[in-house]
């Protein structure tokens, strides 16, 4: 047990704290006082001020230059590694089911429909190699909430970044970007996109490599459809969710025989390399094939994606009547 | 455009280049040899880069990556301890003469005694007085990293500063004796 006077015991941390500068104007005041008075507790106060000197002289220590470097060093080269593996991910309520949406350093990798719950066991990412998967938090939010202003009609643009390393060729690649350059509120054919890779033939090869496309929505493969105006397939067997989202960007549909068909002649008309969109009817664009054709559902979208209005056929004084 | 601090390679560099040297320095005091602060800095970023993109924009990352660098030293030691009981070994102080800096300190041997006794204190002491003295983070975020109240945080740099006063005092080092 302390032999200390009370009053040393009391004024001890008030008496330390003061010593290294962290006491309170009240308890540095209260310290003074006690100091003038005591002997003993000048000295502790001294010794502890000159110990918070030295411990103050620790801070400015150099390191061995050489283990904090090759520290970085090491850090960096597994830091690459992770950067390249690592993705977050999240699973989002929307009109249409539940959505995951999966984002690396680069940009959003994955938007996927999970039609067989809303575990990772239902996500192709279950099943990709080579990935770290981690949780995402409040940054996928604001995407979810960004896709969620589409989906209701609000927003027509889904600006994100994003990274297509979980495209299975760089054909796929290739047929991603040429999708991503559909405006919104335009349909084109699978082989128009075939034609914009390259590639005339491969229109069933475009078809299939949309099947697959890790970005529905913001690559906006709902905008590509069969040369006759069928909607053709989406996302494996999701047609309706492509109806949905055609009618959300204004592309006028109808049912034949049960089935979703774009209003082909219903819509503005845009030729490959041209500036102008005309009505159907115009005979400037007799010249091309149907197939290599961008429609667009209203002008103000034609329009709003860099186009004028012919001046033969004239769409902005004769417009279509819907 | 979606505003993520992540989405931008760089960001995270930024944090690596700010904050790399000063976590492992803290953890190469609190962990001893370098090698073990090196695995342990390595995993404080590796970690932190994992969760950086869900952290709020106005969060305090110096404090967090410390607190992440808290717990691995931690769990580091419950490791240690778990092994030489298992293989029957005398647990040695973490650091001693072989770890004394090099330089500037006015004087090498007390420096050197420091360590020593900074080294044998018990680990939350020497976790909150290292954050505290050495790295100068207050007593919040001390306490965050420590799982425990700002006051409790106070109390170990106190209790680490007393022991370490007495440490040093029976080599005349400090003017005034003994802490009473």
């Amino acid at each position: 047990m302390s032999d200390k006077p009370t009053a040393c015991v009391r004024i001890a941390d008030d008496l330390l704290a003061a010593a290294i500068g962290e006491a309170s104007p009240d308890a540095s005041q209260r310290v003074d006082r006690h100091l003038a008075t005591c002997g003993s507790c000048r000295r502790e106060f001294q010794g502890f001020r000159a110990l918070d000197g030295t411990v103050a002289a620790l801070r400015e220590e150099p390191l061995a230059g050489e283990t904090v470097v090759q520290a970085r060093e090491r850090l960096e080269v597994s830091l690459a590694d992770l950067r390249t593996r690592l993705l977050a991910y999240r699973v989002f309520p929307s009109p249409l089911g539940h959505i995951l949406i999966a984002r690396s350093e680069l940009g959003i990798s994955l938007v996927e429909y999970l039609d067989r719950g809303t575990s990772l066991r239902a996500s192709r990412l279950g099943h990709e190699m080579g990935v770290e998967l981690i949780e995402g938090g409040a940054d996928l939010e604001a995407v979810y909430r960004e896709l969620l202003e589409y989906l209701s009609g609000r927003r027509r643009r889904l600006e994100w970044p994003l990274d297509l390393r979980l495209a299975r060729s760089e054909f796929q690649r290739s047929v991603l970007q040429a999708t991503a350059a559909v405006p919104y509120g335009a349909v084109i054919s699978y082989a128009g996109i075939a034609q914009e890779v390259g590639k005339a033939s491969a229109a069933r090869a475009v078809a299939q490599a949309l099947r697959w496309n890790p970005l529905p929505i913001v690559i906006p493969c709902h905008r590509v459809i069969g040369t006759s105006g069928a909607l053709t397939g989406y996302a494996g067997s999701k047609i309706g969710y492509k109806e949905r989202l055609l009618a959300i960007e204004g592309v006028p549909l109808a049912r034949e025989s049960g089935t979703p068909q774009v209003q082909s002649g219903a819509m503005y008309v845009l030729s490959p390399g041209e500036q102008e969109y005309c009505v159907p009817t115009c005979p400037s664009i007799g010249k091309h094939p149907r197939t290599l054709l961008t429609r667009f559902g209203s002008r103000e979208d034609a329009e709003a994606a860099g186009f004028i209005p012919c001046t033969s056929c004239r769409p902005d004084l004769h417009p279509i009547s819907h | 455009m979606v505003s993520n601090r992540v989405m931008s390679q760089g960001a995270f560099d930024a944090v690596v280049s700010a904050h790399h040297e000063e976590i492992y320095r803290y953890l190469r005091r609190v962990v001893g040899p370098a090698g073990d602060a090196e695995d342990l800095s390595q995993e404080t970023f590796l970690r932190a880069y994992r969760a950086y993109g869900a952290l709020p924009k106005d969060a305090n990352v110096r404090a967090w990556l410390f607190a992440i660098a808290t717990n691995l030293a931690k769990n580091h030691f419950r490791a240690e301890s778990r092994r030489c009981r298992a293989y029957g070994e005398v647990q040695v102080a973490a650091r001693g003469a072989e770890a004394a800096p090099e330089g500037a300190l006015a004087s090498r041997e007390t420096a050197r005694l420091l360590d020593g006794i900074v080294g044998r204190l018990p680990l939350k002491q020497r976790l909150a007085f290292t954050q505290r003295k050495i790295h100068g983070l207050d007593y919040e975020e001390i306490g965050q990293s420590l799982g425990c109240s700002a006051e409790s945080a106070r109390a170990h740099v106190f209790q680490a500063l007393r022991k370490i006063r007495r440490g040093l005092d029976g080599h005349g080092l400090l003017p005034g004796g003994p802490p009473q």
